[in-house]
């Protein structure tokens, strides 16, 4: 997949007023529609689970080098505040500095993690963080090797579930599936 | 991240509770984990070291070469002890989980034995005998009432529903004795005919009704 052009996924990319915030609001409306998904595809694709605003001028999608053009930092902001009121991306911080992407929400991921767990019948077992994420048991799993603050979200909305326990123990951390 | 308080406020009545075992399962995962780790970086290291060991030929440096080769032994033989390590680990996890398995039937048994005897507490055999006895007297009262009922009939309906009966039989078995003879003689007309077919055919049709 890392091959992929952005282009590919989306054949407005390489028109130049996409890249300038519109003044008319319902072009407008468009316009970030199209950026949402655009953002969301792009990450699902490279398989991205977390946005930091400090790096976003090394983020590939917001540049353009075929027709020299990006998105300058309020349009970001703009962006990024559209895809917080959808749900798609959530602050890990105070000063919105820091995001997880949740091209698949909590709730789906809560629901792929528990699905594997029961299909392997591990109901009722211990595990640790390391072994979910990163061991070769969990190599098909989606989850293999998702970002640590998402996987922490992750189980905690199992935890609002009663699906889980997350627990350490002498500096161990792990978690007890239901 | 305020709401996390109120989340873990009711966290202990829904969740799975972590026991002792659980944690010591916690423990030896992670030295598990702590060992395949080794293992991941030794693997590398000594992918790493047999290349150098190849370049270091290759200009020349013998002597480097061999020393390298040696410490790459030293961290093989290393490797081949930390499998060991983890296959024991490996193995004590797998006994307490299962132990725990066996822990909790054991508990669902005694909690189904206990639910059982209860059960039977309710249902005394004095009590059985008696509902048994008191449903047999049930039963032979309602006969006493059906014959009852039954007898509301007087003698001469009773004899005139026994002569309808009659009548009926004599009906049946007249219809049966009548109908009898007619199935030879059909048969006898089916057999006037065959003559007129070839005696091969009628052979092959005797045969074949032989069978």
């Amino acid at each position: 997949m890392s091959s992929t052009n952005i282009s590919d996924i989306s054949w407005y990319y390489d028109f130049p007023p996409f890249f300038t915030l519109q003044p008319n609001l319902d072009t407008r409306r468009k316009q970030l529609d199209a950026w949402c998904s655009l953002v969301l595809d792009y990450c699902r694709l490279k398989k991205i689970f977390t946005f930091d605003v400090n790096d976003a001028k090394k983020f590939p999608l917001f540049f353009n080098t075929k027709i020299n053009r990006q998105l300058d930092n309020n349009f970001i902001q703009v962006l990024l505040e559209e895809l917080r009121s959808r749900g798609n991306i959530e602050w890990q911080d105070k000063n919105k500095r820091h995001c997880l992407v949740l091209w698949k929400s909590i709730e789906e991921w809560a629901k792929t993690v528990h699905h594997w767990i029961t299909s392997r019948g591990m109901n009722g077992t211990v595990c640790t963080f390391y072994e979910l994420l990163y061991s070769d048991d969990t190599l098909s799993a989606e989850f293999h090797k998702i970002d640590e603050n998402l996987f922490r979200r992750i189980l905690m909305e199992l935890e609002r579930r009663g699906q889980a326990t997350v627990f350490s123990d002498n500096g161990a951390e792990g978690v007890k599936f239901l | 991240m305020g709401s996390l308080f109120g989340k873990k406020s009711h966290k202990s009545s829904r969740q799975p509770a972590i026991t002792e075992q659980d944690r010591a399962i916690l423990q030896l995962k992670q030295q598990r984990d702590r060992l395949n780790q080794n293992r991941r970086r030794i693997e590398t290291q000594l992918e790493r070291e047999r290349e150098v060991a190849k370049q270091l030929l290759k200009n020349g440096q013998k002597e480097r070469a061999l020393l390298l080769l040696r410490k790459k032994k030293m961290l093989e033989m290393q490797l081949d002890k930390s499998e060991g390590i983890l296959e024991n680990v490996e193995r004590m996890t797998h006994e307490l989980e299962f132990a725990q398995v066996q822990v909790d039937v054991v508990n669902s048994l005694r909690q189904g034995t206990d639910a059982l005897k209860k059960m039977n507490e309710i249902l005394k055999l004095e009590d059985i005998e008696k509902l048994m006895e008191d449903s047999r007297e049930a039963m032979e009262y309602q006969n006493e009432v059906s014959n009852l009922l039954a007898g509301s009939l007087s003698r001469a309906d009773e004899q005139d529903v026994e002569a309808e009966l009659d009548e009926l039989i004599r009906a049946e078995e007249a219809q049966h004795i009548g109908r009898l003879p007619d199935v030879p003689q059909r048969r006898e007309r089916e057999r006037d005919r065959i003559p007129v077919i070839s005696p091969t055919r009628v052979k092959q049709r005797v045969l074949a009704e032989a069978d």
